[in-house]
């Protein structure tokens, strides 16, 4: 062997030799799975699905952007356990004028900012003021505002040209949320300058695709009050919240399971019984929590007829679809009423049209509707399993029924950018998370793609967001119900659960569509 | 051989350049909007529309792209719209793992395709090279995903001997983050190490069939010798080969294994910005990942040369 070959192979040798020796000492110093406690401080370690698109939870509705800024940054208003509106940032609820058109909204006092500056009227006002330019949901109530001044140090008055009963609810949402935030990191509509809130918890670090670190805003002022939903008084016991995304759902199973987290969430819900079965870890199932949507374009295109989206809504088995999507029907219910029973806007009457399918009915109404055998181009993603499986089976029924489908599997950014053009598409699958203000629904937006805009819809809508008695409210939503029912611009498929799982060090947990830890702690 | 390296590198160049092209051209032909992605699904197309004039998409292509071109000559891959970041940057934080992985699971490979491979070239038909025959086989075959999902549950979940994902803790020091990467070594090292090995074996009985080796053995060498310094350094060139590809092809192409470990490597950083449609980062990491794959077929050309005296440049 000469010089030059002993030499290339000892450079080879020695770095498998390496690699294996290195493994060796690995394994060695190997001590504990678990990161519950770094430098005396305790950190709870929660395994989400992916990489948030964003931390400025103004500019974006998105449910994963929430999940982790609500620690960081507070609205006026929040929800109670029962979905009723309760004080954050405001002292208590607003004041309402007779006519409905005036909101005075009193502040708490002392609450800090994660810089250390204290809340002023001034930073209320321009965070108002930005929510309605940089948020999709401020931008809805942005027609409507006449004015957003001070009152006083310790009071905001919001004017509105017309009584608009969401407000409230608007304000009190942590995705596209009216943030607090100091008036210095506004710069016009785009994103925050700086992630600086009034949470419980402020932002350390964010490596993308690593983690996020968030610890404790050791000068959080807390509202007051007993711990109910997200209302009533915060304590921020655990010393870091960590978030790191886990694309893979398998993988955020086995590391809840191993103790590498102590919280993984949307977890496939035919994990359940390896949940139950583990030691340490406990399964949290969340209900309500979302209902998947056929949305169809009443736009453009054969779906623009009434009495063919009415054939959809008669030919489809919401039954097929669920367990189809979900597996497991501990998870799913077949549920018509858009509110799922147990919350304020329930009403199974003016659903009864989502339980008469039958594809003979559904043949009628497309003979009576001149349908002539064009293909209905509906879109799916195979990034939401769920979504694409029970698209599928919507497939299969449509086509016994009569219809002609192309079913187009796409990502989901094209699925995304293609629901913009009307002409593009005749349906398409995605889902939605509860909300707890009817209005908020995004079928019910115009703008919205399905682009659902009818006299009767219009004028059902506005009455219902003028009315301010809460009984009047829910007779007006049922009016909109059953439009949704005649008017068929999307199918409810039905209620579906959120699987998560959590070690059972992790206590004071409370289940909810958003989780949240401050009101946490770690044990043992 | 400056002559050589030098005509190379400036190949090389219009190589880059026409990556550079492709990439971007395919990223925009590619239906998906960063705009729509980065809203949420609750966003109106005015909403979209909106946030595509702020991020300069509305911009005509060839704008876009004469702009990416300067860039490109400034050596500025642009900054990530998604990770507010510069992606040199990006690519930066995450070539520490990348690098780390790539040499840890390369040997694995090496370690077992190499000295097996040499093994059942030795014992040719014999039970030792069937059996590794029959198990390289079978390693290529097993997707590198199903190896991750086993380790993590008999050697993560069961028995804890190693964490299930990630790259350790925020203060983690190197050796805590490689303990971090050797389950992943191990999913990504074997099914390389089947191709090594079936590489080094075909090589190694080519080699042994020539009459230098027979000559070798009838001057009554050692077997042990015969193999090592006189067939193996003949059988080199191929081995090697297959080994630079190897590691070109992990630096960008451990992406199932980094999903299923949750490793934030440059593979999962690439296809999170196909997902969010982050026209910088895949613009930007592809020509990186296009210039190291380029670079190691440079280096592997160099060193057929310090293996092989026949070959010169």
């Amino acid at each position: 062997m000469t010089g030059i070959t002993r030499r290339l192979f000892n450079t080879a040798l020695g770095t498998t030799l390496a690699a294996g020796g290195l493994s060796t000492g690995i394994l060695g110093s190997w001590t504990t799975p678990a990161q519950a406690q770094q430098g005396g401080v305790s950190v709870v370690t929660v395994a989400t699905i992916g990489e948030p698109p964003t931390l400025d939870p103004v500019g974006t509705t998105s449910d994963l952007v929430s999940i982790i800024t609500q620690h960081m940054f507070e609205t006026l208003f929040t929800f109670d356990g029962d979905w009723k509106l309760a004080p954050l940032v405001a002292s208590a609820l607003p004041q309402v004028s007779v006519d409905g058109k005036t909101y005075t909204i009193p502040l708490r006092s002392g609450v800090t900012f994660h810089d250390g500056s204290t809340v002023t009227v001034d930073d209320v006002v321009a965070s108002l003021d930005h929510w309605t330019k940089a948020s999709p949901r401020g931008k809805t109530v942005a027609p409507l505002v006449e004015s957003i001044a001070a009152k006083g140090a310790d009071a905001v008055v919001i004017a509105l040209k017309e009584p608009f009963a969401p407000l409230t609810a608007l304000l009190a949402m942590n995705n596209g949320a009216a943030a607090i935030v100091p008036k210095s990191v506004i710069d016009g509509p785009g994103a925050l300058k700086s992630l600086i809130g009034t949470g419980p918890y402020k932002l350390l670090e964010h490596k993308p695709d690593q983690y996020i670190r968030l610890v404790r805003h050791d000068a959080y002022a807390s509202p007051a009050g007993t711990p109910s939903g997200y209302a009533g008084s915060r304590k921020a016991t655990i010393g870091e919240v960590r978030f790191v995304p886990v694309p893979n759902a398998a993988t955020r199973v086995s590391g809840v399971l191993a103790g590498q987290y102590q919280f993984a969430d949307s977890l496939p819900a035919e994990t359940l019984p390896r949940i139950k079965d583990a030691a340490g870890v406990k399964p949290v199932i969340v209900k309500p929590f979302g209902f998947p949507l056929m949305i169809m374009n009443t736009k453009t295109g054969v779906m623009a007829n009434p009495k063919v989206r009415q054939a959809v809504l008669a030919a489809l088995d919401p039954n097929d679809m669920l367990l189809a999507g979900f597996g497991d029907p501990e998870f799913v219910q077949a549920e018509g009423s858009i509110y799922a029973q147990g919350t304020p806007f329930y009403d199974a009457a003016s659903a009864k049209p989502y339980s008469d399918h039958a594809s003979g009915k559904a043949a009628d109404l497309l003979k009576a509707a001149g349908y002539k055998g064009e293909p209905i181009r509906i879109m799916t993603s195979v990034q939401y399993e769920f979504l694409y499986k029970m698209s599928m089976v919507a497939q299969a029924q449509l086509e016994l029924a009569g219809f002609k489908v192309d079913l187009q599997v796409l990502d989901w950014a094209t699925l995304l950018q293609r629901r913009g053009d009307d002409k593009g598409w005749d349906a398409f699958f995605t889902y939605h998370t509860f909300v707890p203000e009817p209005s908020l629904i995004t079928v019910l937006n115009p703008s919205y793609p399905g682009w659902w805009d009818s006299p009767a819809k219009r004028e059902a809508l506005a009455a219902f967001n003028r009315e301010m008695d809460p009984a009047a409210r829910k007779a007006k939503w049922v009016t909109l119900q059953s439009l949704f029912y005649s008017e068929v611009p999307s199918i409810k498929v039905g209620e579906f659960y959120n699987l998560a799982a959590s070690s059972d060090k992790l206590t004071g947990y409370t289940p909810t569509p958003w989780p949240f830890f401050w009101n946490t702690d770690l044990k043992g | 051989m400056l002559v050589y390296i030098v005509r190379r590198f400036a190949g090389m160049m219009v190589v880059m350049l026409l990556v550079a092209m492709v990439v971007f051209l395919i990223a925009r032909v590619v239906p998906g909007d960063p705009a729509a992605v980065m809203l949420g699904s609750s966003a109106t197309p005015e909403d979209i529309a909106a946030l595509r004039g702020r991020l300069g998409l509305d911009e005509p292509l060839l704008t876009q792209f004469l702009l990416y071109l300067g860039q490109i000559v400034r050596f500025d891959l642009g900054d990530s719209i998604f990770l507010n970041r510069p992606v040199v940057q990006a690519l930066a934080e995450r070539s520490e793992l990348t690098g780390l992985l790539t040499m840890m699971s390369v040997g694995i490979a090496m370690l077992i395709g190499v000295p097996v491979g040499i093994l059942s070239a030795a014992k040719r038909g014999g039970l030792v090279d069937q059996t590794a025959v029959g198990l390289a086989m079978l390693a290529a075959s097993i997707p590198s995903f199903w190896i991750g999902l086993t380790l993590i549950k008999y050697l993560a979940v069961d028995h804890a001997w190693f964490p299930v994902a990630g790259y350790g803790p925020p203060d983690a020091d190197l050796l805590e983050r490689m303990r971090h990467l050797v389950l992943p070594a191990i999913a990504l090292g074997i099914p390389n190490s089947a191709l090594i090995l079936r590489f080094t074996r075909t090589s190694m009985l080519d080699v042994m069939s020539h009459d230098y080796v027979r000559t070798a053995r009838a001057k009554g060498l050692p077997p042990l010798v015969v193999v090592l310094k006189h067939a193996l350094r003949n059988a080199m060139i191929p081995i090697l080969t297959v080994i630079g590809l190897t590691t070109a092809v992990m630096i960008a192409g451990a992406i199932v294994t980094e999903t299923v470990f949750g490793l934030p490597g440059v593979g999962n950083l690439i296809v999170s910005a196909v997902l969010r449609r982050d026209y910088p980062v895949i613009q930007g990491a592809l020509l990186v990942v296009s210039a190291i794959y380029v670079l190691i077929n440079l280096t592997v050309d160099l060193l057929y040369a310090v293996v092989d005296p026949r070959v010169r440049y």
